[in-house]
């Protein structure tokens, strides 16, 4: 669980925390838990709402005209104003792949998030596809459709990088 | 299904797996096409096999308990 979220965020302090938040959902919710469902699959699928929910609001901080309403300068509201064009890669990707050990993992970070839960949940955790459209609350068919996408677009960074 | 038809997304992963049955299999001696896809396929399944996992720092256990609430006898809870 920690690695999907470590992955999804990739940043391991902020991952920690949202992996602490997940565990005291689990456990003060722990009522709520159907056993109908897949007790590491419920975990899933807190933690990947979890990462998800962090990921929008920092999208939405990005992509303010006017930069992030937290920002207190106006340096800090112009680094978060709106950025336009194809996502590039930044010296803290760079930073984040190293740590995260690499090429594929720069790769899975260029993903989508839906995708890279996804494909995570396929490929680390070792899901079927349907227990990941169990966890994520998906039709089966948009999973697979993720899966094949995002693996189309593995492929092309990593033969990109190859080049 | 007939051998000529081109391996589908779901029929590559399954070779890569080493599960595709052998009749489709038999397809990809004949397909230079396929050939070069499910090795494609095969190399990023590779790839994402290696991933390694990763675990939160000593003290992770102690740091989420420290924040549950705990029923008590009386109906409450204690955190």
């Amino acid at each position: 669980m920690f690695s999907l979220i470590y992955r999804m965020v990739r940043d391991r302090a902020l991952a920690e925390d949202l992996a602490q938040e997940t565990f005291v959902k689990v456990l003060n919710g722990i009522r709520s838990y159907r056993p109908e469902f897949k007790f590491s699959s419920w975990i899933f699928k807190i933690a990947n709402n979890a990462a998800i929910d962090h990921l929008r609001r920092k999208e939405l901080d990005t992509l303010s005209l006017d930069g992030s309403p937290l920002a207190a300068t106006p340096d800090e509201s112009e680094a978060t104003a709106l950025q336009v064009g194809a996502r590039q890669e930044s010296p803290l990707d760079e930073v984040e792949a190293r740590e995260l050990g690499g090429a594929i993992e720069r790769a899975i970070g260029r993903l989508r998030p839906e995708y890279r839960a996804c494909i995570l949940l396929r490929h680390v955790e070792g899901y079927s596809y349907e227990e990941i459209a169990r966890t994520l609350d998906l039709p089966l068919g948009t999973v697979k459709t993720y899966i094949h996408r995002a693996r189309n677009e593995l492929r092309h960074y990593l033969e990109d990088r190859r080049e | 299904m007939a051998t000529d038809l081109h391996l589908t997304p779901d029929e590559l992963e399954l070779w890569a797996q080493g599960l595709l049955s052998a009749g489709r299999t038999m397809h990809l001696a004949d397909c230079a096409e396929c050939r070069v896809a499910a090795e494609r396929e095969r190399k990023l399944f590779l790839e994402l096999a290696q991933l390694p996992r990763f675990a939160p720092e000593a003290g992770f256990v102690d740091r989420v308990l420290a924040k549950v609430r705990i029923p008590t006898p009386s109906g409450d809870y204690r955190v």
